[in-house]
This record gives structure tokens, sequence and C-alpha cells, in this order.
């Protein structure tokens, strides 16, 4: 074994090494990239039309609530009445956090982090409004007057002294010494997981009731307004007594043996392109939508919470065994193969793949062939 | 049958289309060139050629390096109508054209979830804690301050041949085997890691997590982790490529693909596993009974023949030809592999040549004479467990049609007398 002196066991991290002052330019090309956390919901350039969230041309210069033909929560609509305009100051706040701003935005995003990307994602987007001198000039007035919004750890103000924001750090106390000790703050923030003895369950509740609207919002376009699926993308509901058919049907209700399956993966990965943006009680809604969808529950006024949530037991949990692999005949009889004579007479031909003919770039290609999950 | 004329490979294909003619133009064309050569010569040697006259390009022309431009048909290859969407989708290892048992970086198939992660080195962070006396957090900084160790390792998606299970279906090797790759990874052994944290004796489990927008995870058990496992930074000698998890990807070597969580940034240790959703919903086998097997990890005992196949048809006509394919077991080494050019009725045993390495590809050939006729091509690898790759139908015997997952059954190529070659199943 490799002996290594330990070091100190206090060393100084200095998270001001990060901090990136605000840039008063931001650059398009890098907001472009910034924009690809948003693009699932809204569209900017040429023909782009409202999604999830509305289109963002011409946003410098609009009125809070002020697209028209985009149904806005009401608590945007009141900022508009009440004379808020985008622009590069009350974008940089909003896109801090939407919700600290406008209290009842629909909005799910949960803002951007770093100065940096918002000032390139105000660039991008400043490309797609006409009103661009003016807003040119009030991003640097923004970026050399505004006391940026911050969280716990990023981003601390370039003028207060280095010793406030620094962080006193544990290093490991292993036989290398390295890494330093994880602080409780950074392992919430990762930490989501959830098995299915309730192990990570989050405070929280939400109704079936509650949960339909966002399933509508977030989650139909792909997979369906009843979870059946729209092309490709993964059925959710249905399926039951599928299993023993030629072409199973795999939902949360006919084969996924834990309903906490369901809450983590849509917390950790859900909505596919905006991971990580809805609310613990969005997560509790959705699930017991699902679980209505599924029939698991009956009642819209159903509510699922942190308090019954390992109550609930998904159909097909029993259905799960062991890997036995080794236990199939052709494994377990351990004989020597065969060598010559292994069969009786001309090996016919049983199948052949140019009668299905699915291989990519020869004709007749159709989606018929099954699937890899 | 691919048809390699529409490829958009023009150059290529072309030559090969032309090859194949003159193969089949037969002896008496052979016979007449050969008169006319003795006249005038082969222009490519007769002739000055103009890369023989003039300068090529200098050095730095191409500061990374690049395949010959007449290899641009080597590329991996998608099913579009696999996958609902390219950003949570699957490519192919072009098998076919490779030999030996390295892959190359860049033809090493990709399955990602949530796109490739975009990740600075700087800003990468690898946290354990759960289960340990002291959680723990490395940048990439620390970890290569590790010691750190080398090794060759295949990893094949479970799902490999997963298309396969109701009959042949897919014409070529790159569709049916391709969601496998073998490369030499460096990094550092998870044990040392999880040492640094301290275990506590109720661990009995790991979660690994990727920072990808999937925020991949999958359960593995201790026992596993303190075995074999590699923290990986480089493969063949190089960073990771993005499409492989860089900075940072976990080897579960032996274990199927999914498990080897790439952008890793995460590992938990606690006393249950987690019955994520790629461990309950996906990577679950479906049984003909309605059961379904989990924690179904280890790769099974499998081989390939990669040319003769679909996309690697014989050109050249009856004489020497060599007989060539992969073999692999994430139980060990491969002992041997058989091969039949009848159909299963009588078997040879091949050569395997390069080394034989534990949970690595192993590269076999069976060098013949074709008589021209009919062939029908199959591999069977055993490994040093003594576990022989089953048939297809003693798969289907065993789980049904079902299953997905863990395909291991023996391939079946028929030749056809002009060289053509087709993915069947024979009786």
């Amino acid at each position: 074994m490799l002996k290594f002196p330990k070091s100190a066991a206090l060393s100084v991290l200095a998270l001001t090494a990060f901090a990136n002052p605000a840039f008063a330019d931001g650059d398009i090309d890098a907001g472009e990239k910034v924009f690809k956390k948003c693009r699932a919901c809204h569209a900017v350039g040429e023909g782009a039309k409202h999604k999830v969230g509305p289109e963002l041309n011409d946003i410098f210069g609009r009125a809070a609530g002020g697209a028209e033909g985009y149904k806005y929560s009401k608590a945007m609509i009141a900022a508009g009445e009440e004379g808020l305009v985008w622009d590069a100051d009350s974008l940089t706040e909003y896109l801090t956090n939407p919700k600290a701003m406008i209290k009842g935005t629909k909005m799910a995003f949960g803002g951007l982090k770093k100065d940096e990307d918002i000032d390139n994602i105000l660039a991008y987007l400043k490309s797609f409004s006409t009103e661009q001198a003016a807003a040119s000039e009030a991003a640097s007035e923004s970026a050399e007057g505004a006391e940026p919004a911050e969280n716990a750890t990023a981003a601390p103000a370039a003028d207060k002294p280095a010793t406030e924001t620094a962080l006193v750090v544990e290093t490991s106390q292993g036989a290398f010494g390295l890494g330093r000790k994880a602080m409780p703050d950074e392992i919430a923030a990762w930490d989501i997981d959830i098995r299915p003895d309730g192990t990570g369950l989050p405070d929280g509740k939400g109704t079936v009731a509650e949960g339909e609207p966002i399933y509508a919002e977030a989650c139909a376009v792909c997979h369906g307004d009843f979870g059946e699926g729209a092309g490709r993308w993964p059925v959710l509901a249905g399926g039951q007594d599928s299993l023993l058919k030629e072409r199973p049907v795999k939902t949360i209700g006919s084969y996924w043996p834990y309903l906490s399956t369901v809450f983590d993966y849509v917390r950790r990965a859900m909505p596919f392109g905006n991971a990580r943006s809805l609310s613990d009680d969005d997560v509790y809604a959705l699930t017991a939508y699902l679980m209505y969808l599924n029939d698991v529950v009956e009642d819209e006024e159903f509510e699922l919470s942190k308090e019954n949530f390992t109550q609930m037991r998904l159909p097909n949990e029993a259905n799960f065994i062991a890997d036995d692999r080794l236990n199939e005949p052709h494994y377990a009889k351990g004989e020597e193969p065969c060598m010559s004579d292994c069969k009786p007479g001309p090996v016919q031909i049983t199948a052949r793949a140019q009668v299905i003919d699915v291989t990519p770039e020869s004709e007749g290609e159709e989606s018929s062939g099954g699937s890899i999950d | 049958m691919v048809d390699r004329t529409d490829t958009k490979q023009a150059q290529p294909a072309a030559s090969r289309r032309s090859f194949l003619k003159a193969s089949l133009l037969g002896g008496a064309a052979v016979a007449a060139g050969t008169g006319v050569a003795r006249a005038a010569g082969d222009p490519l040697i007769t002739e000055i050629q103009d890369w023989n006259r003039y300068l090529g390009e200098g050095v730095d022309v191409a500061p990374y390096g690049k395949p010959s431009e007449f290899e641009a048909h080597v590329v991996r290859r998608s099913v579009p109508w696999l996958t609902a969407d390219p950003v949570s989708s699957v490519n192919f290892t072009p098998l076919h054209e490779l030999d030996g048992i390295i892959t190359p970086n860049g033809l090493c198939f990709e399955r990602h979830h949530g796109g490739t992660a975009t990740i600075a080195p700087a800003d990468h962070r690898l946290m354990i804690h759960g289960l340990v006396d002291t959680p723990l957090v490395f940048t990439m900084e620390d970890l290569k301050r590790f010691p750190r160790e080398n090794r060759l390792y295949f990893l094949e998606c479970a799902a490999n041949g997963g298309m396969e299970w109701r009959g042949s279906q897919l014409n070529g090797c790159q569709y049916t085997h391709g969601m496998i790759h073998c490369v030499v990874y460096t990094g550092v052994p998870l044990r040392y890691l999880l040492e640094e944290a301290g275990v506590k004796t109720s661990g009995k489990w790991l979660l690994a997590e990727g920072a990808d927008a999937s925020a991949m995870t999958r359960s593995i058990p201790m026992e596993k982790a303190l075995d074999d496992c590699l923290v990986a930074f480089k493969m063949n000698g190089e960073a990771l490529r993005p499409e492989q998890g860089y900075p940072l990807r976990l080897c579960v070597p032996g274990w199927e693909g999914n498990m080897w969580v790439k952008w890793l940034r995460r590992l938990e240790v606690g006393d249950k596993p987690w019955a994520q959703r790629e461990e309950t919903s996906k990577y679950t086998d479906l049984l003909a009974n309605g059961k379904a097997r989990r924690h179904s990890w280890v790769m099974d005992v499998k081989s390939v023949i990669t040319s003769p196949s679909p996309q690697a048809p014989v050109t050249h006509g009856k004489g020497p030809l060599v007989i060539t394919g992969l073999a692999w077991s994430g139980s060990g080494t491969i002992k041997r592999v058989d091969v039949t050019i009848d159909g299963g009725r009588t078997w040879q045993t091949a050569r395997i040549d390069g080394p034989s390495l534990p949970k690595a590809l192993h590269r076999f050939y069976l060098d013949i004479n074709w008589d021209g006729s009919e062939l029908l091509l199959q591999s069977r690898a055993i490994d040093d467990q003594g576990l022989v790759q089953p048939t297809k139908n003693e798969l289907r015997a065993a789980r049904g049609e079902n299953s997905i997952y863990h395909n291991n059954g023996i391939q079946t190529w028929h030749v056809n007398t002009d060289g053509v070659v087709e993915n069947v199943e024979v009786s």
C-alpha cells in the first residue's frame, strides 16, 4: 500500500476565485448555448411561435405579459399593468430568480446562477429585438451598477473582503489526504434520490387534480394526454395484462415495481430538456396524477404526500425476481459443445432479415422492428 | 441487404462496386486481363501517379489527425426508428470495418439519455457521501493524484441484439452487435476513493450518478465496487470523449454498459439498492411467464463474425478467405471460439490472436479456402468459466421473446455464391 503524507487538515478554499466579474457585453454565441436551457419552452428567431412559454422576438421593450396570443399567469399580467417593461435590468432580475421577482409566474425555470450566462443570453435575445441600441446601453448600466442577486455560494460581490466569502474546508482524513469534506448544503443539493422505503422523500404534497394541469403543460406533448405516448416517446399508462403478449406495454401501472421510482425520476430528469424545474409539490401532484392515469387511485381529490407515500403500492411489484440465468438449461447442462454431426441433415434457413427489411439505408424502412428499451 | 451504392460514400463504394463487377466477370476476364497486363501493365504501376509526383500536405494540416478520406464510410450509424429523439438515443460501432480488439475512440457507440453534457474539467466535482466516515468532494485534480491503473475492458449495452429476439431483422453486424466497444481505460480504482471516505460496515450498496440532464443513476453492490471498478478519465490514452462521459466515467467491468455512469459526479453509499428507473422499468428482463429478472448485471459469453457479414460481403471470389470476429464474456477470458461454415453441423476451433484479457474483446480468425458454395457462418464462444454461448432458440425456449436485454444467441450469416451476406436464422 502506498503511503502518502497527510496534508494539513485544514485548508482554505477561496470560492472567490471562481466568481466572474459581470460582463458588460455578453457574447451572442455563448448566449445561444445558454439558451439551450430555455428552448424546450421558448422559441426565438424567424417564425418563432409560443410554446410552453411565449416566443421571445422583440422581448426588449415588450411589456410584461404583452405577447399576443399567449396565456400568461395572472401575476405576469398584473406586473405588466403596473408598468413592467422588459429591458436588460428587469430581465437580469427575472432570469436570476423568476419566482422571487414575479411571484406566481408560470415559468418553472429556477433561474440562471451565473451573471455571465445572463449577460450572454441577453446579448443573444437582443439580437432578435429591434430595440437593440437602447437595450445595449441598458445592459452596460446594469452590469456596472446592479448588485447581482446571489445564491449561497456563487458570485460574491467583488467589493466584499475576501475573508468573508472564503470557506474554511476540511481535507480528507483518508490515507491519501485528497479531496475535502463535503458540506451539508452540498450533499443536500445533489442527494435527491428516493428509495422504495421512502428514504429521501422531501416534505410536500399534491393532489391528482393539481397534477392534471402540470401534466398537460409539461408532459403531455411527449407522453400524450392520457399517458398513451406520442410517437415513440414512452407510454406511461395502460398496458395492464399485456406482459404475456407479443408486444408488452410496460408502463407505471403494468410493469414498474415501485412508486418511488416515478417520483425520483420525474424530479431528477423531467421534463425532458428542462430537468429539475419542478417543485417538490409539483412532483407529488404529478406522481398522484400518474397513479390516477394508471387506475392505482380513482379519486381526483386524492392527495399524495410524504406521509402516505410508502403506503402506496404498484400492481406489478411481486413479479420481479433475482437473476437466475445460470440455471437455464443451456448454461446448467455444462456439456462440452458438439463439434461434428451436430445436426441430422442439411441446415434450413428459417428466417431472413431481408424479408423484414428495416435496416437503415435500405428501402422500406419503417418503425416496426421492436425497441431497445 | 445494405446497398453500399446508396450510402453517400461515392468513392469507396464505387471502388468496391467495380471490384465486385470485376470478380463477377470471372476467370475469363482475369485471363484476358493478364494478356493486356503483359503488354501494357497495370497503369497504377506503369504510369506515374499524382501522389508520386506532387507534394502532399505538410505537418499540422490536421493537428489532431483524422482517418484517411478513403475511410469516410467507417462511421457510427443509428437506426432512426428505434428511439423517439436523437438526444436520448443510440448509435452503433462499425464492427465490420474494424480488426484487432481496440475500438478507436471516435467509433465507440454512443448511448445517452439527455444528450452529451459539456463539462469543463475545472467545473467537475465528484462527491462521495452516505454511509461513510467522511463525505468527500474531489476535483479532477484531486483524482489525478491517486495511484492509477490501465485496463482493457469491453463495454456492451445490455440491449445489444435486443432487436433480434423475434427473428433476424437488421442486416449488418454494426446493427445486430454494434452496441459494444473495447478500449484501454486509465483511472483510479474505485476502492481507493471509497477507502478515502471510509465506508461504514452497513454500507452494502453504491449509487452512481451522472451530471448530465438525465442524471443517470444505477445501484451497484459494494462487493463489485471494491473489486474491479475504475473511475476513469482516459480512454486509449487520451481524455474521455465527450460522448463517453468527459471528464469522468465509471467502469464496471463485465457488467452491462448502462451501469458505467458517464459524467460521474456522485457516489452514495447505502444499505439497500435504490430501484432507480434504469434498474426497474428498464434493464430488467421480462420472461415468458410475466416475471422479470432484475439485477441481471453480468454480460453473457458471446461472439459474432464481423467479416464476412452483411456490410462486409466477400468481393474476391473463391479461394483464400479470412473469417474473423470478436468474442467476449463478462465473466472472464474467452477460452475457445468455434466456427461453423455449414450452419452448425460441424465446427472448427478458430485461432485467437492478440491479447486474451478478462472482460475484454478477443479477436478470432478462421482462414479457409472458399470453394464458392453457399455458407452458413456461425461462431460460438466458450469462456474460462466453461459457459458456452447458447443458440437463439435455446434462449427463446428459456425466456420467450420479450426480454429485450441479454441476447447473446449465436448469430448466423448466410453467404451466397456471389459473396453477398445476409442475417438469417437456421433450423
